[in-house]
């Protein structure tokens, strides 16, 4: 009885208005022409200058670290910025929790502790063979974590990711252990605080693993949806839910253990991104899906821009800048929904910045 | 009323001191040369500042995370997730940033302990106080908002060691570490001093929490100003963790383990006694795994990771044991 | 205790929107309404657990804000449904909070004769050193009554105090309510959910619809078919048991 009435005004309005196909990918249209100028730009963002004309002429040298170093390094940016907000999208989907992502969620601190497992029992491993490590253990990590939050007592919203931090603090407390105890601090330390400096061709190609997964989590995405609503109600729709649930939960893993492998540490794009974008475009996740993708890459193109121009000619990792700006932006998030509910804000014009600016409507 | 089950909780109590003198004792005689007068009195001399200085740390935090638990009405929770470790350490790097390492501010150890227990005092009173009114006091924001303001305190401080001498960061980075090596008696006195103000500006407020207990409806029913309490009460646990972290440096989970600890033995909502309880405890954790530090690793691995190791695993453990309601 | 113009908004629509009425002395008043009318933001606001946005409430000759909280305390109590004790708290201990504003901690001898006797007329000599969370639902909602008795106001408000109980322990509940009115003279208000409690069990009703007093008098007056169509939306037939007029809805 109540459902049908709540979407039909929906369906109504659209219809009578036309356009809504125009007018709903107006806010992917925007972002993908606002990432195509932020790229080009951040391309010509270095050390040594490199301009375009000679790029085009067939200066060699240019054209050399162009290709090394410099559309590695974009490449990079993207699949991180795309990979962690999708991450964060999907565990928040499957854990019914706004706040839950690769963060809060232990999933980094545990592809963390893989890769000091790797530098200890294979110390000459390959990149690969670490990434293989970083892969098992942030699986691993992330089912005990959502293992543990279906088991406890405390459901609160807030509650949930607490749980996840604590988790987490107790995974990188075992690494610091072990880091400690076999003199490994240093080697580790690459990993713990996420950068591009390192990203050079033949030295960041796992990161490409994102867009695979990506994909792959873009086909099941209604599936997602359906597990987020509970397990009596995917039951009822026909959906495993634990099949579904762990094998999302998987991929989120995988997606981040690669960020993690090649660039370290990234937080909080998977938590802000996805909630920034929900705010726009309402909680269904294929809708939301490459809007969060494409905004979560722009993020991390606009801080590494940051990063790399603050104390120009060094550069800032990025995690750091991540950590200031997003934590900054997380907080804020947080108070404008504490006091103003889950007000969607209608799209009037670009997502970004001026939230605050725009109109409240109220979503459901 | 109820009379025996305080008294079981008063002989536990006892039972646990008595415990505590031993392994003070033990702390203190282990490898000591009482054969000459001369080393008898250095070592006494090294190790009862060690021996005061865990017991104001088992008290401060352990105290604070007993107020800061009832006043969330949650046990698996501690007052570290405020961001005060993070917000110590970037106060710590500033300070040394802008003075200097060589300067007299990082030189001296009651100077750098007034300045770091100061800063942290006003920074931490003007954050959370903004907070309050701002997620119209609901705690379990503020927490969450804590844990975010622990990854921005500690990305400053990481940029601002990467932009800082290297030299003098590896000066900084042995007084990042928690320890209870090194601390001078001016610095236990004036922690003394400091939580006896505390306590007795809080004693009001601390003499609600047992009500505090019961819940926001059932304490305001019975006649407590709710809001303006917990304001108190939460700024004093923002300066038990300051006075506590000022003095040996960052220790997370400590509180957490203690804590719970205390109110699985004692199994009481009376305040006075798990705040005792709670000490105690921090006692024998700290009093313990520094002997284990010292004679078995002999300092190969700091106390801090430790502990964040073997509270992990109980918080973990409590978590299970928690039964669905 | 008079309440005028009472008014309460979240996110600038009226949950309650000037409410006016006043409470009968020693009677039994229960408010009554379909989800979302405002009962329980109104019982919220007497009781000043939630902060109006305009309005009075003069509680004898003075408004409720202008009280000192302790001494409120000792006139009025306040049952909310979410009480969940994560501490380790007896029967006893509970109810002995009762007194928390009168001695505070230090609880004296005449405290303790009224503890024992609120035990003994909730009937929970028995469980008085069990833990809270061990006990089942009935047992705990007459362990946070004693506390209230305890407590010795003259005004007791209960918000759904028979909610998640069975029909024995709700009927049951509702006689206490009754006894608290009859035998101790205190001044009862219920937010309820169930009609047929507040017919057979209140003196007076007060029924909300979408955050404005619906009807207000005795129970005879309000518990009419035509009433309870318009409060509720459903059509109603009204019968009469023991001279009350009870109501069957489909």
């Amino acid at each position: 009885m109540d459902a049908p009435y709540r979407w039909k005004p929906v369906t109504v309005r659209s219809q009578y208005k036309g356009g809504i196909t125009i007018k709903r990918y107006t806010s992917t249209v925007l972002l993908i022409i606002l990432l195509a100028v932020l790229s080009v730009w951040s391309l010509f963002i270095g050390v040594l200058d490199i301009d375009p004309a000679n790029l085009f002429s067939g200066d060699l040298e240019q054209i050399e670290i162009f290709l090394i170093s410099r559309l590695p390094r974009l490449l990079a940016i993207l699949c991180t910025g795309v990979g962690m907000s999708v991450a964060g999208l999907i565990m928040q989907q499957l854990c019914m929790n706004k706040f839950v992502s690769p963060t809060t969620g232990a999933t980094i601190s545990s592809a963390q502790f893989g890769i000091l497992m790797a530098l200890l029992f294979m110390p000459r491993s390959t990149l690969w063979g670490r990434a293989v490590f970083a892969f098992v253990f942030a699986v691993l990590g992330t089912w005990i974590f959502v293992w543990f939050i279906q088991r406890i007592q405390f459901k609160d919203v807030v509650m949930v990711p607490l749980v996840g931090i604590m988790f987490g603090n107790i995974i990188s407390g075992v690494t610091n252990y072990f880091a400690y105890k076999y003199d490994m601090t240093q080697a580790l330390s690459t990993w713990l605080v996420g950068h591009f400096n390192m990203v050079l061709r033949g030295r960041y190609e796992i990161v490409y693993l994102v867009v695979p997964l990506v994909i792959i989590a873009f086909i099941y995405a209604n599936h997602f949806n359906i597990v987020g609503m509970g397990k009596d109600f995917s039951e009822n729709l026909g959906v495993h839910y634990n099949f579904v649930l762990f094998m999302g939960l998987t991929i989120a893993a995988m997606i981040t253990a690669s960020v993690v492998v090649v660039v370290g540490s990234v937080s909080y794009i998977g938590l802000i991104v996805p909630n920034l974008v929900a705010m726009f475009k309402g909680d269904k996740i294929r809708g939301a899906l490459i809007d969060t993708a494409l905004f979560g890459s722009i993020f991390v193109l606009v801080c590494d821009m940051i990063g790399r121009v603050v104390i120009f000619p060094y550069e800032l990792p990025i995690e750091l800048i991540i950590g200031i700006v997003g934590s900054l932006v997380f907080i804020v998030m947080l108070l404008y929904r504490l006091n103003h509910g889950r007000k969607a804000v209608r799209l009037g014009g670009k997502p970004g910045p001026n939230v605050s600016t725009m109109e409240g409507g109220v979503e459901a | 009323m109820n009379n025996a089950a305080v008294r079981a909780n008063q002989r536990k109590l006892v039972i646990l001191a008595a415990l505590i003198l031993l392994c003070a004792a033990g702390y203190m005689l282990i490898s000591v040369n009482f054969g000459n007068a001369k080393l008898f009195r250095y070592s006494m001399k090294i190790r009862t500042p060690k021996l005061a200085a865990m017991l104001i740390t088992a008290f401060a935090i352990g105290g604070a995370s007993i107020v800061f638990q009832s006043i969330i009405n949650n046990v698996i929770v501690t007052p570290c997730l405020l961001g005060m470790n993070a917000l110590y350490t970037l106060i710590h790097t500033a300070v040394v940033f802008v003075a200097g390492s060589g300067s007299l501010l990082a030189t001296n150890g009651n100077l750098s302990f007034v300045v770091d227990l100061m800063l942290m005092g006003i920074v931490a009173t003007v954050i959370y106080s903004y907070l309050f009114e701002k997620t119209h006091h609901n705690v379990l924001y503020i927490l969450l908002i804590g844990t975010v303001l622990t990854s921005f305190f500690s990305s400053i401080q990481t940029t601002l060691t990467r932009v800082m001498d290297p030299n003098e960061y590896d000066a900084l980075l042995a007084t990042l570490v928690a320890s209870f090596n090194n601390i001078n008696t001016e610095v236990i006195v004036l922690a003394m001093v400091v939580l006896a103000v505390i306590i007795f500006v809080l004693r009001k407020d601390l003499a609600l929490l047992d009500v505090i207990t019961l819940g926001k409806e059932q304490a305001i029913n019975l006649g407590v100003d709710y809001d303006r309490c917990i304001r108190h009460l939460l700024l004093g646990v923002t300066l038990c963790i300051a006075v506590a972290t000022a003095m040996v440096g960052p220790i997370s989970f400590l509180g957490l383990i203690i804590a719970n600890l205390a109110r699985q033995l004692l199994k009481t909502y009376r305040h006075t006694q798990l705040i005792l309880g709670t000490t105690l405890f921090g006692m024998v954790v700290l009093v313990g795994g520094q002997l284990i530090v010292e004679r078995i690793y002999s300092y190969a691995i700091p106390i801090s990771v430790f502990i964040s190791v073997f509270g992990g695993a109980y918080f973990l453990y409590l978590l299970l044991s928690t039964k669905r309601s | 205790m008079k309440i005028k113009d009472l008014t309460k908004k979240y996110d600038g629509r009226a949950v309650v929107d000037s409410v006016s009425f006043e409470i009968p002395k020693g009677k039994v008043l229960s408010l009554i309404g379909p989800n979302g009318a405002g009962k329980s933001t109104v019982m919220g606001m007497i009781s000043r657990l939630i902060a109006r946005d305009s309005g009075l409430v003069d509680f004898e000759g003075k408004d409720i804000s202008k009280w000192k909280s302790k001494e409120l305390a000792k006139r009025l109590a306040i049952l909310t449904q979410t009480n969940n004790v994560q501490m380790k708290l007896t029967v006893q201990e509970l109810v002995t909070f009762g007194r928390f504003p009168y001695s505070g901690g230090r609880v004296t001898p005449e405290d303790e004769a009224i503890i024992q006797k609120a035990l003994d007329y909730m009937e929970l000599g028995a469980v008085k050193d069990q833990f809270i969370d061990e006990l089942s639902g009935g047992q705990r909602q007459r362990a946070y009554i004693a506390m209230v008795i305890a407590q010795d106001t003259e005004y007791v408000l209960l918000d759904e105090p028979t909610n998640n109980l069975d029909i024995y322990h709700a009927s049951n509940m509702m006689k206490i309510v009754r006894r608290l009115c009859d035998e101790l003279g205190k001044t009862v208000i219920l937010v309820l959910h169930e009609i047929n409690y507040a017919a057979f069990y209140s003196d007076y009703i007060c029924a909300f619809k979408d955050g404005k007093i619906c009807r207000f008098g005795t129970v005879e007056e309000v518990m009419t078919k035509e009433n309870l169509s318009e409060i509720y939306n459903v059509d109603f037939e009204i019968m009469e048991i023991e001279g009350k007029p009870l109501s069957i809805y489909y």
